[in-house]
Formats: C-alpha cells, structure tokens, sequence
C-alpha cells in the first residue's frame, strides 16, 4: 500500500463536522521534537506496544525466508511501503501465558502476561495478580522527564459481563499494562478524553489556577488518608495504598506541568467529539494521538490495545460477519482461516497508517519513527490451537539507531518475549537486568 | 444430593466438573465399602499418586501433601483442597508421564474422603462472617450517591474508568482498583458537580412568553402578533409543566379599543380555578400595558387564563387584544443543594455557621457522623474558599464539595471496626448497616430516615420493615439495573451487533426494547413481590409495538380497541417503539427470561444461534451449575476432521468424542429446546436446514418436547433456581465473593424463601438478616483453626 493522503472530508465523515483535526491530515511535515528544540539536544527515545487479539493465521503472517524482507505474505502486504522500517522476530514465547497447570483462559493469559511475563493468577474475584509491565517499569524510571508517564489506551472498554475467559477476571484480557503485580492500569478508549488527558483544558492560566486548588485538595484528602491508614485490614489497605499512590502520582504531575516547558499542540489541534462510530476511524484516531504525545513529548511510552483479547468484534465492513474469537477456533476450515487472515490485514492496515503518521513527523535528521520502538504483536499464536510460543511481534522504528530493520529475524525456539522487552528497557536507558521470566537481552536487534 | 440435576456437592465454591465425574461414576456402582476416613483413604492415595512431586522434598507448585496428614486443617485450605480436586478429577493430575494412573475407583474414593472430610469440618466450625474488603464507589454508585447528596443527576461518572468486575458483578472490593486516572476524573467530576449545584451568581428566573397565536384555543390566525377577545371567545389561556414549586410571575400584555364614555374593559386572570386579579384595561394595542400578578405554586400542570369579563356581542368598538403571556419563575433560583445548606445555616451565629454546614454535609458524604477533628478541618477548608472570594460562602462550600468529593472517606465504604483484635464475630455498627443496605438495594447512600435509625440504634431491629419500604422507593430500580442486568449478562447485549445482513431488522429501538422488556419483567417480580421461580417461566411479559411486532403478537398486544392493559409510561426514557403494555401470553414457548429476545440474542452468535452458548447460559445463570471450561487440547481433536451435517449433527459428531460428551450432552440439550427462537429472538417454524425439532433429554433421563416442557422441568428444580439467586444474590449484597463459611447463611436463606413460596422481599429480608451481612470479624479466623480448635 502506498502512502495514502487522507482527505480532509474522508476524516470528518463520522466523526461530527465540528471534529477539526488538521493533524490528522498527512499535509507534509509537522511539528517535531527537534524544531522546537535546540540542534543539541538529540531526540528521545520511545516505546509503543500495539496488541491485537486472538493470535494471527500464521502461514499469512510468517515471510518465508529469514534475513532481508522481500516477499511479504498476505497480513503483512500492506505494510509494504515501510518493509525497510519493521523487522520481524520469529520463534519468541510467551510461556507464562501457557496454563502451567491453572487450565483454560488462554485469551486472559495472553494479555496479561504480554508485558509482564508473570503468570497471572487464576481468579475471577479476589486477589488479581500478573506482574509490572514493561512500559511501566520504563514508566516509572522516566517519570520526571515528561508531563505524563505513560499512555494507556485502546478501543474497547474493559469488561462487560461476568468472568472474562475460563475463571480469569475481565481484567485480565482487556488490561495490557499493569503499574505493579496487584494494579491494573485501565485504559482510555474516548478519544476526547486522551486529549483532555494530555493537553488539559482552558487557558494556561485557567489550568495553572485549578492545579493550585487541586494541590490544596489533595492535601486536605491526604490527612483523611491518612485517618483511615492503618485502621483497616490488610486487603483494605492495598486499596488504600493505590489510592494513596494516585495521590501522589498526580501531585507529581502537577509539579511537572509547573516546570516543564508547555506542549505545543500543532496549531488548531481541538479535542475531538467522542468516539467515533466507525471502529477503523476509532483506532486511527487513538494512534493519532499516540503519535501527537510523542510528538509533543507529552510522554515517551505508551501502550495501546487495539482490540481485547478473546475480542469477538465482528469485521463486516471488511466482508466478515462473524465473531472473531468465534472464528478463530476455526477448526481447521479454509473459509474461516481466510477469514481470519483478513482480519488480520485489516488490522495491519492500520499498523500501517500509524507507520506513514510516524513518519511525516520529521524530527532532527530523521523522523518520529526514527526515534521509537513500536512493537506490533499478539500473545496468542494461532488462535485455534492457543499457542503461545511462535508469537507474531513486529518492531518498527530504528530506536535511536539501535534497531536494524527490515529483517525477518529466527530466534530459538523458547526465547522468551521479555528479553526482547529487557533489550528495549535498555534502550530507553533504562538498565534492568531481570524482568518476569527473561533470560537476557534479545540480541540480533541491531 | 445426588438426585440433584448438576449435584453439586460444594455449591459455594461450584466446582461441577467434580460432581460430573462422580456421577459418571456412580454408574459404575463401585461398592463404596472402603473407609473413606482421610488417613485411610485419601493418604494412601497421595502417597502413591502425589507426593513424588508434591511432598516433602519436591513441593511442585509450592505444594506439600504432606502437611496434611489428616484433615484438621483441611477446612482454611479449602480452595486448595476443591483445586486438587479438580485436577485428579480432569485428569490433569497426576501428569500423564508420572507411572501410576488411579482407576477410578481410586478417585472416587478419594474424592468421597476430602468431601467427608469437608463436611465434617463445616459443621465443627466456628461461625464466620467473613472480611469484605473496602468497597471503592463504583460508576453507578457514585452516579447516585452524587444524585442523593447534591441532588444533580448528570451522570457525573461517565469518564471514569470502566469498573472491574470479580464473581459476575461490578461491586466486589476485591476488584476494585483505583488508578492515577481515576483519581483525575473524581476531581474533574467534583469541579464540575459543585459548579452545577453550587451558583456564585444566581441567574435570572427563567421565563416562558407565548405569544397569543400559541394561545389556546387555537385555530385563529393573528394580525400584528395579537389576537381579541369576544363573546364567542371571551378567554385565552396556555398550560405549563411546572417543575419547581415557588413563587411566578404570571404576566399578560394587552390593550384595548374603546368609545370614550364606554364601559371600562375588565380583564381577569387565572391560575387554574384561582381568580387572580381583575384589572381595567386602556392602553390601545400596539401601546401595550402589561398586567401581572404573583402567585406561589405547586409542581405540576397549571393552567393560566386571561378572560375578557365585560365582552359584548354587538359592541364592536369595545375590544379586548392580548399580545403575549409571560410566566416567570420560580423567583428562586437556588438550587436545591443550596436551599439544603441555607436551611442548615439559617438561625445559626456567624461562629456556627461554617461547622453546622460542614457537618451536616460530612455525615452525608461520609455516611456517618462527622468527628470534630473533620468538621474542624473541613471547616477550614469553606472558610478558606470563602475568604478567597471575598468572602461569598457559595465560593467556600464548592471547595468544600469538591474536597469531600475526593476524600477516601467519600470514595470508598470503609467499615471501620471499632473492634478490631475482636476475632469473634460481633455486628457491624448501625451507621454500616444502613450503607450496606442502601447500596445494598438502592446502589446509593443511606437516606435520611435510615441515618436517624441508625443514630438511635434502631436499625438491626428495623430491618423487615426499611426492607419493605426500600424496595417500593423508586430507587429500588438500581437492584433491576445493576444486579438484574449483570446477573443475566445482558450488559452485553449494549454493544451487541447481530450481523446486518442476515437480521436488517435489528436496530438501535429494537435492542432498547430487547433489554426494556427484561428490565420490565424483572421490575414486577421485584415489585409485585412474586415468586423468583417465575424468572424462569411465566405466562405474562412487556412488549411495546416493536417487540409485538417482533415476537409476532401484535394484535393481542395492541387491538384497535384499547384492552384493559395495565399502561407504563416512561417520561424520556420511552423507547422508540411506544409505550410498553403487560401482556398475557398465548403460548407456552414464549414466557420468563429464557425466551425473551434480550437473552436470545446475547447467547447467539452474530450470524446465527448457539444451542452451545444458550445451553452454558441456562447453566450458568439460572441453575448455577457452569460447565467447566473445555479441557485443554480440545482445539487439537476438533482439528482431527471437519465435522458435516446439520448443526444438531455436527454436535452430536462432536459428542462422540468422550471428553467432550460430558458436558456438552446437557449443554446441546438445553440449547436446542430453544432453536425455534433465532439469533435475534424471534419465532421460526424452520431453518435454512430444515424443519426445528426442540426436543430432547437430559442426561437425568427427563426428556421434553420443547421449550415449555423444558422450562417446566427447570421450574421443578426449585433448589438449583433458589440457591444460584441466593448465591448471586448474596455476592452482590455482600461486594465478595462466598467462602465456604457462607453455606449457613445459603442454606438458611433457602429454607425461608422456600417456605416463603419463593417470594423476592423474603430472599432479600433473608439476606440482609444474614450474618455473613450484618457482622463482622475482627482478624483472620485462619490463625484460630491453625491454633488447632
């Protein structure tokens, strides 16, 4: 696929005529990191994690060849404009998403233990347990470098209804990153709210004001806290402790806002409406404003769901009526595997609209993407036989120059995912040297 | 027990796989001759089969078999206990490269001691209320604990986060996280509902004007924006919704044309009946004078008036005009929370005034009665505010909302325990139990009459009456909106898109009618009190137009000529198909929840149905026996050949696997009864596959001929359809999920409702006089059974 211009009417059909978003448009360059700031300065690195669910058809994913990229199969065709700037890396396992002995829940597991490489534990109640995340031990570490620390979004709320997959809370197959073994971080699927979210509302001078009040709040709720600390049991005071954490959490934003330079949001750049009605024109508008806080440095990681797992959204607007969680236990039909690759397009797709948005943000000598490392993936395999070695990740971007890409990479059998996340860790200067089940850093990346 | 449909041995922690194996068992008829004393039945088996990895010197999985040399302690390891179970029974364990394999004999045995060995413990043990970990207000709570304390109702929580669910509900405060975000969007919740109730200017009283063509009654045309009064029409008027009682303004211009030496025009005007004033009229049209009077009203329709007193027929120089009505108010532009909060101040000294508010606020927010050092603090908090904006004390009582709003003690329901070294079970205080109660059946805070029983300690011996009176309060709906929607699943059915082509008739009002009729249904048994055993099969439900339509009734429903139906209006929430009516239905077939359309289309696919899905949805939610989930490696055998034929032959292909039949000849069996109903709920004869046959057996032998033999066999099992209500019931109630200390409480529960004949108010009375509800424990029982007692 080519780099496709997106008409300005194209965009706003379905969103509300009131939704202007002149960043949306690919209209040449835009503002970067690099023009706004001194030549000195080199640009930051930055990590993305893209999920999508219920694993891939993987004759349709895999190239045939290692080493350079030529022929790209089927899922992976309309990335062909980018088959310089992502590599893939075969043969990486996600064990901790196996049952290990707890059974069936192989779609809360996968997501679960995607970042983490922690077995989640089986419970659709009490005592929620996966492990921190990748993105948020990054997080955590380059928290006072940027207005927000991370960026949690996706496209479909959390659960709906009653255990989620096999005794596995919702939570587990609809939350990606979690800020310690205990806390789930939900994410955001309104698109006016991931804007509120990183740029605030009114004046600077309005937001200066409420961020005092909210300052003097805080205090006052933080002696009530502190009333309650200690008087309750101890399950209680975990809550409490997140709530006291999140406490914290924002009175270091605050902070921050104060003493950090202002974002400079592409002039004209408003809130958009809401959500839109169009599930395409949804997540392209989530990953625009992935690409808009990175591009303002509002927050260098950021991890974006683009469907639950064990999601059973049907795709018609792409011929495919059926479910496709349901599909993919296709027991072995042709019609539903090809059913299931076009899914699969579809969804890389959009990987590649987030692609071209990263590109046409030049920044220094090179552009946004330059500058990141996005990983596309899933931590199912084949989603019939709901197997977790194999995995289909994707890395895109160069990371400062530490990513070579264009390359279909075959790691040994059993390598486990998280030392690829401790590689990236280390990247971001970040120096870990142990996350969930990793053995050590990835190597062949560079 | 064993007679039972799905016997399930331990309902509490319902682990059905096991009792599936035990039944299958039976059949074999091993003698159970054998002790089934856990020293002598369950060690052996241990030893041969387990400890070589899970005893002693390997602990795989950090279990240790060993530790359990008899079964004093097996009662705090309960759930490990049901674990090990489950995976002897599914054969998971022992792996199959370990050398022994146990007959199954041997596991039958086995199972026989550990649920001997349990029982025992049970009926040793010491009562337990159980811990519910404090519960963060979720969505809907904070919805209509804001509604209650400020009196806004805007949905203040739509940004927040969704809420996590454990045990199927949305309250457990277990699940309940809270997340740097969450705590961004309580304090954008606050600021906006404090400057939604809380107004540093007042506005305007607002004002309605009708000009005089919208004057009834209508049919004549103006000139120059008036219209006169005569003989034939000697009064004018407009009707009002009036809201909010208080003080109008009822205005009316008008002029009039008269001789110099004519007799004065009189006009008089009218609140409903209620002669206002009578005033002389002179200005000539075009001048207009207006007149008006202030009257105080009541809410509801009012009807204003200005009639022409002294018109004559043959006097055409004398003429009354009207140019246009005015009503005007209500003067006060308060809103309700601060007519609330000047109420509290009025009378009070400058000193007092500050802490009267705050407190009386605080016991609100707090649900409890505030302590001096909080009115002390909050108090600081107003006055603060206040002295920031030049003293005007609106500004000082939104920074006073906003910070309550965000306290920990607001957000979440701490049951602080004045005893906590106490391990015994002792009561909750009053001012708890009004909370769990209120959220318990209203998802909101106490209301004022349960805080003053709570003050004077009368609550506990109140409890059968507030329960009746709680759940005739309109705000009882939260009980059909929160646990009636998310015990059915139906909150999916929100977001639920059946394929387009192939069911063009769903839409948006269908799908809204869909859930208004479960909604309905459920608001019946709830307020007529009837027997939760018509859940699953009744003879009446609600259609509006587009599901008679859709269920084909619509000529019953609505016949030209009115019928006697009960009508329910909905304000702004009617649907778009009308106005649902109460309907005798005519067949069998279609009655109770599981032949309403909502249900139907939730366990379907988008394409077509599931007899799978609807047969684990009856499981499930109606009899509390969930298959387990498929055994692991299912994918690799479904893999093995395509399967051919009809659907019904396809799953009968796919029982003649023997890991599959297990289950899934009950889960086939239920689905099938109801395939004459579609993937949307509707009545078909046939499919595209031939004529239906909704008959079947079940694997106890009772066979049906279609839904309503089927439902009538559910019907009969009372206790299965009593003790899941009970049990999801009691879940949502308590915010945690049941431990196997609770089954007292069930089975107790389940003994009033039946001789209740299974009436609501009574599982709900039930419940809320349960221990598990009304006490709690201090520490973790577990120390005191590891004591050894």
């Amino acid at each position: 696929m080519n780099h496709v211009k997106i008409s300005r009417r194209t965009m706003l059909r379905g969103l509300g005529a009131t939704l202007a978003l002149p960043w949306l448009e690919a209209m040449g360059p835009m503002t970067s990191w690099a023009s706004s700031t001194p030549a000195s300065q080199a640009a930051p690195n930055r990590m993305a994690f893209l999920y999508v669910p219920n694993g891939k058809n993987m004759v349709d994913w895999k190239p045939k060849a290692e080493g350079e990229l030529n022929e790209l199969p089927m899922i992976l065709q309309p990335l062909a404009a980018h088959k310089r700037d992502f590599s893939i890396l075969t043969g990486l396992t996600a064990d901790k998403a196996r049952a290990n002995g707890d059974g069936g829940g192989d779609h809360a597991r996968a997501l679960s233990a995607f970042l983490t490489g922690c077995q989640p534990r089986k419970t659709d109640g009490t005592d929620i347990r996966a492990g921190i995340s990748v993105d948020q031990v990054a997080a955590a570490r380059l928290a006072d470098q940027t207005r927000l620390a991370s960026l949690e979004i996706g496209t479909e709320a959390g659960s709906m209804a009653g255990n989620c997959d096999s005794g596995y809370s919702c939570v587990y197959s609809s939350t990606m990153s979690w800020r310690s073994a205990t806390q789930p971080l939900p994410k955001e699927v309104n698109p006016k709210l991931v804007f509120e979210r990183l740029f605030g509302s009114g004046s600077r001078e309005e937001r200066a004001r409420r961020d005092a009040q909210r300052k003097s709040i805080l205090d006052l709720v933080k002696e009530d806290f502190s009333e309650l600390n200690g008087r309750l049991g101890r399950t209680d005071q975990r809550k409490l402790d997140e709530y006291f954490a999140a406490v914290r959490d924002l009175e270091l934003r605050i902070e921050r806002a104060a003493r950090l330079p202002e974002p400079t949001v592409p002039a004209g750049a408003a809130a958009p409406a809401g959500i839109p009605q169009s599930y395409e024109e949804h997540v392209r508008l989530m990953a625009d404003l992935m690409v808009l806080a990175f591009q303002t440095d509002t927050t260098r990681v950021c991890t974006f769901v683009i469907a639950n797992e064990g999601s059973n959204k049907p795709y018609p607007f792409i011929g495919v009526k059926e479910g496709h969680h349901d599909l993919s236990h296709h027991g072995n039909s042709e019609e539903k595997k090809a059913k299931i690759a076009q899914i699969n397009r579809f969804h890389t797709t959009q990987l590649a609209y987030v692609l071209d948005r990263m590109k046409a943000v030049k920044e220094g000598d090179g552009t946004l993407l330059d500058h990141s490392m996005l990983v596309y993936g899933s931590g199912n395999s084949d989603g019939n036989a709901h197997n977790h070695d194999d995995l289909p990740i994707l890395v895109a971007g160069k990371g400062c120059g530490t990513f070579k890409t264009g390359r279909h990479v075959v790691y040994p059998k059993e390598t486990p995912l998280n030392n690829l996340w401790l590689a990236m860790l280390n990247r971001m200067e970040v120096q870990v040297h142990q996350l969930g089940d990793s053995t050590g850093e990835l190597k062949n990346l560079a | 027990m064993l007679n039972r449909f799905w016997p399930s041995l331990w309902p509490a922690a319902r682990l059905p796989q096991v009792a599936a194996v035990a039944v299958a068992l039976s059949f074999g008829a091993p003698a159970f001759a054998a002790s089934t004393e856990f020293k002598k039945a369950a060690v052996p088996f241990m030893e041969k089969h387990c400890y070589e990895c899970h005893g002693g010197k390997h602990t795989k999985a950090d279990l240790d078999l060993k530790t359990f040399k008899d079964d004093r302690n097996i009662l705090p390891e309960y759930k490990t206990w049901r674990g090990i179970l489950h995976q002897v029974n599914t054969g998971e364990m022992p792996p199959k490269k370990h050398p022994t394999k146990p007959t199954p004999d041997e596991i039958a045995l086995f199972n026989r001691a550990i649920e001997d060995s349990l029982a025992k413990a049970e009926a040793k043990a010491k009562p337990d209320p159980g811990r519910v970990t404090v519960r963060r207000l979720n969505r809907t709570e904070y919805n209509n604990t804001v509604r209650d304390l400020i009196g806004v109702d805007f949905n203040p929580a739509e940004n927040f986060p969704a809420d996590d669910i454990g045990h199927g509900f949305d309250n457990i405060g277990d699940v309940l996280s809270i997340s740097p975000v969450h705590l961004e969007r309580y304090l954008d919740a606050a600021e906006s509902i404090a400057s939604r109730s809380i107004f540093l200017t007042l506005p305007k009283p607002p004002s309605r004007t009708t000009a005089s063509i919208f004057l009834e009654p209508f049919g004549y045309r103006s000139e120059n924006g008036t219209r006169p009064l005569t003989n034939a029409t000697p009064e004018l008027f407009v009707r009002h919704d009036i809201k909010v009682a208080g003080e109008y303004v009822f205005r009316v211009r008008a002029g009039a044309t008269n001789l110099a030496e004519g007799e004065p025009v009189k006009m008089t005007l009218f609140a409903g009946d209620k002669e206002l004033t009578t005033v002389t009229v002179t200005n000539p049209p075009q001048k207009w004078k207006e007149y008006e009077v202030k009257l105080d009203l009541p809410a509801g329709e009012q009807r204003f008036a200005a009639r022409f007193e002294n018109a004559q027929t043959n006097d055409v120089n004398r003429m009354l005009f009207v140019n246009e009505f005015k009503v005007v108010g209500p003067a006060d532009t308060r809103s309700e929370f601060m007519k609330r909060v000047d109420a509290v101040r009025a009378g009070k000294s400058d000193v007092e005034r500050a802490p009267a508010v705050v407190d009386w606020f605080l016991t609100r927010a707090f649900r409890r009665p505030a302590t001096k050092e909080e009115v002390a603090r909050y108090a600081r908090v107003l006055e603060a505010g206040q002295a920031e904006a030049g003293g005007q004390f609106e500004a000082g009582l939104q920074q006073l909302v906003k910070a309550v709003l965000c306290s920990p003690k607001f957000l979440f329901r701490a049951e602080l325990d004045d005893r906590p070294k106490t391990r015994d079970a002792h009561p909750l205080d009053e001012f708890q139990l009004a909370s769990r109660l209120s959220y318990f059946l209203w998802s909101s805070l106490p209301d004022d009459e349960l805080l003053a029983l709570a003050a004077k300690k009368q609550l506990t011996a109140n409890l059968d009456a507030q329960v009746r009176r709680m759940l005739k309060d309109p705000k009882a709906d939260a009980l059909v909106q929160n646990f009636g929607l998310q015990w059915l699943q139906l909150e999916r059915l929100r977001t639920f898109a059946p394929d387009r082509t192939l069911f063009p008739g769903f839409d948006e009002n269908l799908r809204k009618s869909m859930l208004r009729e479960t909604e309905l249904f459920l608001g019946e048994i709830i307020r007529e009190d009837r027997s939760v055993l018509d859940l699953v099969d009744a003879d009446f439900t609600y259609v509006n137009r587009t599901l008679a339509r859709h269920y084909g009734i619509e000529e019953l429903a609505f016949p030209n000529s009115g019928g006697e139906q009960r009508r329910f209006g909905f304000g702004r929430r009617r649907s778009g198909g009308g106005e649902f009516v109460r309907v005798t239905l005519p067949s069998k077939d279609r009655g109770g929840l599981l032949s309403q359309a909502s249900i139907l289309t939730v366990t379907s696919n988008p394409t077509r149905t599931s007899p799978v899905k609807r047969g684990k949805w009856v499981l499930e939610q109606i009899l509390g026996t969930p298959p387990p989930p498929a055994p692991p490696g299912v994918a690799e055998l479904e893999a093995q050949k395509e399967l051919k034929g009809t659907l019904r032959q396809r799953m009968e292909q796919h029982r003649e696997n023997p890991t599959c039949a297990n289950c899934h000849q009950q889960m086939d069996a239920l689905g099938f009864a109801f395939e004459n109903f579609d993937a949307i709920g509707r009545f078909r004869a046939r499919d595209t596959e031939g004529p239906i046959d909704p008959s079947g057996t079940l694997p106890d032998g009772s066979a049906f001929k279609g839904p309503a033999e089927l439902k009538n066999i559910l019907k009969e099992k009372k206790d299965l359809v009593a003790r899941n209500l009970t049990e999801k019931l009691m879940t949502y109630a308590l915010g945690r999920g049941l431990e196997y200390y609770d089954e007292r409480a069930i089975k107790r529960t389940m003994t009033e409702l039946a001789q209740a004949e299974y009436r609501f108010s009574t599982l709900v009375t039930a419940i809320v006089k349960s221990d598990p509800f009304r006490l709690q424990r201090g520490k973790d029982l577990k120390e005191q059974y590891e004591s050894g007692e």
